[in-house]
């Protein structure tokens, strides 16, 4: 069936683009609606203080000034993904825990005046001892950000497989080293905003979001309005890569300011407030002991990994899992501890990030590299020594259906001319290898599967309803494409309503790899369901068996006698006469092990599916500058099945640049609690003068359950690009690198630490 | 505030108007004219997501003023096809992939424009080093690069 596919499979133009191209394509701070408003938060100049007090007084009479919320004005709901995380108020009460926290939100006619009466707002504060460093947060007699979390540690992750001592006790070699990581910023280009609009009871929402049926379930428990009167609506996405997945302070501030004033009123951050007051990454510790036979197989891992979480949970128990399971996913660990501690610091509110883990990863990668060297190995073959195939399971318990770590890591050796790992002249050229396996289909135990209408109307054409979101990857296409396939109509006769949470049904966002996997069944099989049925009518027609018939260029039409055909919309219209229009349903829900908690029970299958990836990287380094340049990057990523080739490598040549060339440039600075670098000139980003020549590699592993084989596309490239290229660096210099980015000052750190003899 | 009369040209069209002496071109654009194609990534002239055609260069209208404007001939996004047909940079920038979420894509093609537009037949170094003036957080940029390239005119066997 495969071989006769049409529309899936081909580099295809995506369905979004032209309207982006022409500048039609309309983002959140392009709307305008009529008598809107302009809104400006206050925001908290400390890091942690108590509010005795909030006087809006004069800034109210403050000619077109039209509402100040405060706390006040909601409902005291505190969000968190889980009930066990629930702790961020959205606008601050009695305490302020970081600089830039909302504590007060005005709506006036226009920004000058919102940005005016910010000033009259009167705000006593009793500031308090506040803690920035999680090492110093964990210390016994620290200040406490939140009651409820003894020694400030938000969640503590402990999982444990087999009997790690006594493998390490057996181990031919054993290796300890401690990695740490500084956060980034996802520095999506589109900067944070919100359109609120509140009238017959209704509340309509646009702002950048990577899950509007997830936001509008939040909204509606913190507002205390049912679900079906918070109505996210579709809107461009400008870049997500994490920071959209979870309802943001913006979205209740916005809420309450339309509530409370009954007009539309827009929030637009600045660049400045989209760092310090839109989610941020993870900053990591990661002490790594690794214990191996002679023969290089890994037989005990013992992690203990601490994040830094910023003032809330946010995702709390997510982030402090993610780079472990994705770790455990790629490589056969027969025995590990894992101890992941997400610590509260007076510093900004935290989410999951695409490139989520780098000191953990690259610290991983780096040390195999290390081990490989010590027993004479290459470090490919200690690789696929250890590199789990389909059929076996993870070290908690999660069958690998397809894929597996081997091919994608032959593939991209092959391209790469992989040198064998050997230790070039710095100013040479020194490869390195960073491997990765994703979840795709991964609920994680508060999202939904997805589910799909389509009608076909009375001219043949379709409309496909699906609560899907693009946030920038291609989604939108996918689905239309997947449509087009199984409906035998060209993507133009497609009209996709989508992200809509008044007419959409539940889906589980674009995050975590679940679009093509869930979301693209869901949409095949609403599609499928429509075709069966004009498939019923048109053989009730012909007089031709339903099973030899098909859908295909707009026409019914007979497997075996191409001549026994008929349009298709000469069935659509027979079925309205009929009283019985065609009208399909879908849905799908990965299978998984519902009782797996990320706390409480961390065992089971976890994720319908595991995407598996291998980047190799090609650097040289000047020992006298520490500058890294990056000639030549080669990934292979197995999708599954690519439903637009075009769009999978698109998402594995920004990985390249959003997590590989991060890994030398890419940190968020802090002083006592303000971030010093939150905008684009100071917070230095990859350009096009920066990337490497990239090749990238579509494997394909067909998964038995994806949409036409599909998993997802591109994640693994942004789960090792950054490991990759931390490896060649290791590999060209021969010295430990324990501090991630590569930035020059850093590197050559490195090589006098190593010079003195600090390093082993 | 005070208010400075200009005169320009816009996408073809000729506008008058009496601006506000602080506001930027990006504003006039983005909030009177309602050009929303035109795209506010940074304020600070860092990202290059407002580039528009200034004169036929590419300038960046979220650090220009309004009055600075005056008696200029302005090319945004909304300006570049010509009725139905669009402009090669846009149909090649849909044909190569190089298009994601789509915030950066009007400040690139416009920058891309003004490049193809001095120089119809830029090396690739050249088109790289053209296209680092703006930043795009989705690409990689490799599919922006071959998109510009596609467009250029065919270059000479070297």
């Amino acid at each position: 069936m495969k071989d006769q596919v049409t529309v899936v499979g081909k580099r295809q133009r995506r369905t979004d683009s032209l309207s982006k191209v022409t500048g039609q394509a309309l983002y959140t701070a392009d709307l305008k609606l009529p008598r809107m408003l302009h809104a400006k938060v206050l925001r908290s100049p400390h890091p942690h203080a108590r509010i005795l007090n909030i006087d809006a007084g004069k800034a109210l009479r403050l000619p077109g000034v039209k509402a100040v919320v405060t706390s006040a004005d909601g409902h005291g709901v505190k969000w968190g993904v889980f009930k066990y995380t629930q702790d961020h108020p959205m606008i601050a009460g009695d305490k302020v825990r970081y600089v830039g926290e909302d504590v007060a939100g005005v709506a006036a006619i226009d920004e000058e005046t919102a940005l005016e009466a910010l000033d009259l707002i009167e705000v006593e504060y009793e500031p308090l001892p506040a803690v920035f460093d999680p090492q110093e947060a964990m210390a016994e007699g620290a200040p406490l950000i939140h009651e409820d979390y003894p020694r400030n540690i938000n969640i503590h992750v402990h999982i444990e497989v087999g009997d790690v001592e006594e493998a390490f006790a057996k181990a031919h070699l054993v290796r300890e080293d401690t990695f740490n990581a500084a956060g980034e910023a996802y520095s999506t280009l589109e900067p944070y905003a919100v359109v609120a609009d509140f009238r017959n009871g209704y509340l309509d929402l646009w702002m950048p979001n990577a899950s509007p049926h997830v936001r509008a379930k939040a909204l509606s428990n913190l507002l205390k309005l049912p679900l079906n009167r918070v109505r996210v609506r579709h809107i461009n996405v400008g870049g997500h890569f994490g920071s959209r997945s979870e309802v943001s302070p913006g979205d209740f501030v916005t809420s309450l300011l339309a509530l409370k004033t009954g007009r539309p009123v827009r929030l637009s951050l600045t660049r400045e407030e989209n760092a310090t007051c839109t989610r941020q990454v993870h900053p990591m510790k990661a002490t790594i002991k690794t214990g191996v036979s002679k023969d290089g197989t890994i037989t005990a891992k013992k992690f203990k990994v601490v994040y830094d979480g910023g003032a809330y949970s946010s995702t709390g128990p997510i982030a402090t899992s993610i780079p472990y399971y994705v770790y455990e996913e790629a490589y056969r660990l027969p025995n590990v501890t894992y101890d992941g501690y997400r610590v509260i610091t007076n510093k900004g509110i935290r989410g999951m990030y695409g490139c989520h883990g780098r000191g953990f990863l690259g610290g991983n990668e780096m040390q195999l590299d290390m081990i490989a060297r010590d027993l004479g190995m290459d470090p490919m073959e200690i690789r696929l020594k250890n590199g789990l195939t389909p059929g076996e399971q993870t070290a908690t318990g999660s069958v690998i259906k397809s894929g597996g770590l081997a091919e994608p890591i032959r593939k991209a050796a092959e391209a790469a001319d992989w040198n064998g790992g050997k230790s070039g002249s710095p100013l040479g050229t020194s490869q390195g290898m960073g491997c990765v396996a994703i979840m795709c289909g991964f609920p994680m135990g508060f999202r939904s599967g997805s589910s799909c209408y389509v009608k076909i109307n009375d001219d043949g054409q379709v409309t496909l309803v699906s609560g899907v979101v693009d946030t920038g990857m291609g989604n939108e296409s996918m689905m239309v494409q997947i449509a087009a396939e199984v409906l035998g109509v060209p993507i133009e006769d497609i009209n996709l309503v989508n992200a809509d949470t008044e007419i959409t049904n539940l889906d589980p966002g674009a995050y975590s790899q679940s679009a093509a996997f869930v979301g693209g069944n869901a949409v095949k099989n609403a599609c499928e369901d429509a075709k069966n049925q004009i498939l019923e009518f048109a053989a009730a027609k012909l007089n031709y068996p339903a099973e030899d018939l098909d859908l295909k260029d707009r026409m019914v039409i007979s497997k075996t006698d191409p001549e026994k055909k008929m349009p298709m919309r000469w069935v659509v219209r027979e079925a309205f006469f009929q009283g019985r229009p065609i009208a399909g349903t879908g849905a799908f829900m990965p299978k998984i092990d519902f009782q797996r908690e990320w706390v409480k029970k961390p065992y089971g299958q976890m994720a319908g599916t595991f995407s598996y990836g291998c980047s190799v990287a090609e650097v040289s380094v000047d020992p006298e500058t520490g500058l890294v340049t990056v000639p030549r990057f080669t990934t292979a990523h197995d999708c599954g099945y690519p439903i637009n080739p075009m769009a999978v490598e698109g998402q594995m040549e920004g990985s390249v640049q959003q997590a590989g060339m991060a890994v030398l440039m890419e940190e968020t600075r802090w002083s006592e609690g303000h971030l010093l670098n939150p905008d684009l000139l100071e917070y230095k980003m990859p350009l096009a003068c920066d990337m490497p020549e990239i090749e990238s590699i579509i494997v394909r592993s067909e998964d038995p359950e994806g949409p036409f084989g599909a998993k997802e596309g591109g994640l693994t490239t942004r789960m090792n690009a950054h490991s990759a290229i931390a490896c060649a660096v290791h590999t060209a210099l021969g010295v430990p690198l324990n501090e991630l980015p590569l930035t020059p000052d850093r590197v050559l750190k490195a090589i006098d630490a190593a010079k003195k003899g600090d390093g082993k | 505030m005070e208010k400075i009369h200009v005169t320009l040209t816009v996408n073809g069209d000729r506008i008058e108007a009496d601006v506000p002496q602080f506001q930027t071109l990006l504003e006039m654009l983005r909030d009177t004219l309602e050009l929303t194609g035109t795209k506010e990534g940074c304020g600070q002239g860092a990202c290059g997501s407002c580039t528009v055609l200034l004169n036929g260069r590419p300038a960046r209208s979220c650090i220009l003023l309004a009055a600075e404007a005056d008696g200029a001939d302005v090319v945004t996004i909304e300006g570049l096809a010509e009725g139905e047909r669009l402009h090669p940079l846009q149909e090649s920038f849909m044909d190569k992939g190089a298009v994601q979420c789509g915030f950066c894509t009007p400040g690139m093609i416009l920058t891309a424009k003004g490049l193809l537009d001095r120089n119809q037949n830029p090396s690739k170094t050249e088109i790289i080093t053209s296209v680092s003036s703006n930043l795009c957080r989705c690409t990689g940029y490799k599919k922006i690069i071959e998109a510009v390239e596609a467009t250029a005119a065919p270059s000479d066997a070297t």
